[in-house]
């Protein structure tokens, strides 16, 4: 299952790098994107008590970021 | 911190003007929020306070936080941020309930600093015994007949710092690189990140790589127990350490004016000791179902995780749906699938409301048990913690903010967290066939934040 995961994250990678320029927006169409409420981390304090209480909580961590978890809570 | 918002995530956010004039459906920002986040030059200011609840008395939380970010004209980032936990309560010792009250002796001085050298109970929970034949002091507490034990003391204090910086190298590539430092009454981690990103196709697409190593110490304050050893209120051997390598790949992809998707793949080696020394497992009579002697749990000492991470932005007006989704694995056997899901709702010009909703699904780890048999050959490894129990968890939370002025914003979060056991429990021998074995929390949450702009 993971090795599929990494080889679809790969050819995705690869294939969105390597596209031509008509997937996207150009320059000054970013007034949406650039939003403080489409940002993909708006909130880094409550993003960061999630991970702690999740990494805490349960058996599962990374995927957003990194898999350490920093503390001895686990 | 995450890497991917350290390095900027350039396919979203960028330093060039935005021309209004070259939009025909532009029109001025509805809402607060809709303004464009943390431009260059702006220095932010964060604080905020958690307070965290268990049910049934179990671990309570407080955690403020203070953060600072530095977006220098120059695109570069500097953050800092301090956060300070302190934690009260019990948690579960990991021993099954019985049909009778059952003792569990720990050294003295395992948990708190005020405990009662002449037999009353200390602050921290338990009771002083002294031996008055050697003079040896344990602790000791008990658990009620046909109830989950919980260890009364459990009460630390942590502090942590992180520090990040980011740079522009050229127009199109961004370096990262962090540090964290973490540490508690009984625990110390350190870690250094350090991480690129490459924008391509006019900065729709961001790939970005990122590495982090992290060492850790254990230092239990009566020291590390000999794996699957009998409880007992000696002191035990040395600290013991892990090291934790771990990588990050992502993509960031824009797929029209307001609809943006990620994904990111990531992989970690955890090496050394990742046992908890304060957790122990019962051996019960493989007829009687009674617990007979409590053993300290044993967890490999190589652990290997890798999860899948996908998540979706869009906003239709000044409303945002956020939708994401995560595959992880590792081999202790546990797998776990989260999807969360969250609607950014505009509340007129200046503030908004957020309800979300998450649900998680793991699997037991491997050598996870509620209990081990009298007649049966020790394995090598054995914990009956629940975080490596088998269980759905699902989260529910509103969460708000309003901007009090262009440059402060208060914001706030509740949120209910619930475990519930997935499967069926095992058929035990005897009474503890009738006991109920699951362990997982039922929490809420509570946070309250600040946050400054000039």
């Amino acid at each position: 299952m993971m090795r599929k995961l990494t080889l679809c994250f790969v050819l995705i990678s690869a294939m969105l790098a390597t596209s031509c320029a008509s997937i996207g927006v150009q320059p000054w169409e970013r007034d949406v994107l650039a939003r403080e409420a489409m940002q993909l981390d708006a909130n880094p304090a409550i993003t960061g008590f999630h991970d702690h209480i999740y990494f805490s909580k349960e058996g599962s961590a990374g995927g957003r970021t990194y898999d350490g978890g920093g503390c001895g809570c686990n | 911190m995450n890497l991917l918002c350290a390095t900027g995530a350039n396919a979203q956010a960028t330093p060039v003007r935005i021309d209004q004039q070259r939009i025909p459906d532009a029109q001025a920002p509805q809402n607060a929020y809709d303004e464009p986040a943390n431009e260059p030059g702006v220095t932010v200011l964060d604080s905020a306070v958690l307070f965290y609840k268990e049910d049934g008395g179990r671990v309570q939380a407080i955690e403020p936080i203070v953060g600072v970010t530095v977006n220098k004209e120059n695109g570069d980032v500097f953050s800092a941020k301090f956060t300070y936990d302190s934690l009260t309560g019990a948690t579960p010792n990991g021993a099954a309930p019985a049909t009778f009250e059952q003792t569990f002796v720990s050294p003295v001085g395992a948990r708190g600093g005020d405990d009662d050298a002449d037999g009353r109970t200390g602050a921290s929970g338990g009771t002083i015994v002294t031996n008055p034949m050697t003079g040896q002091q344990v602790l000791e507490y008990t658990a009620d007949a046909n109830t989950l034990p919980l260890d009364p003391g459990f009460r630390d204090h942590r502090w942590a710092l992180d520090l990040g910086y980011s740079t522009q190298l050229n127009s199109n590539l961004r370096a990262s690189v962090g540090a964290s430092v973490s540490k508690e009454t009984d625990y110390r981690s350190f870690s250094g990140r350090a991480g690129l990103s490459q924008d391509f196709n006019n900065k729709n697409t961001t790939v970005s790589l990122g590495v982090n190593f992290e060492y850790d110490q254990s230092r239990p304050v009566f020291g590390i127990p000999d794996p699957l050893t009998e409880m007992n209120g000696l002191l035990k051997g040395p600290n013991d350490s892990k090291t934790v390598v771990s990588i990050v790949a992502g993509v960031t992809q824009v797929l029209s004016r307001n609809l943006l998707v990620q994904a990111n793949y990531s992989y970690g080696s955890a090496k050394g000791y990742q046992t908890d020394p304060y957790k122990i497992i019962s051996v019960v009579d493989a007829v009687s179902g009674d617990p007979l002697r409590s053993l300290y749990e044993s967890r490999p000492r190589s652990r290997t995780r890798q999860s899948g991470y996908a998540a979706v932005k869009y906003a239709v007006g000044s409303w945002v749906s956020d939708l994401s989704f995560r595959y992880y694995d590792d081999n202790w056997g546990i797998k776990s699938i989260t999807g969360e899901f969250s609607e950014h709702i505009p509340i007129g010009k200046r503030a908004y409301i957020e309800p979300s909703v998450r649900y998680y699904h793991q699997s037991d780890a491997d050598f996870f048990s509620y209990f081990l048999l009298s007649d049966e050959v020790l394995p090598q490894f054995a914990s009956a913690d629940s975080r490596l129990d088998k269980f759905n968890a699902i989260t529910a939370g509103l969460r708000g903010g309003v901007k009090l002025t262009n440059q402060l914003e208060l914001y706030g979060m509740a949120e209910v967290y619930r475990q519930s056991k997935s499967g069926m429990l095992p058929q035990g021998p005897g009474a503890i066939a009738g006991q109920d074995l699951f362990a997982g929390v039922d929490a809420v949450s509570i946070l309250t934040g600040l946050k400054y702009s000039f």
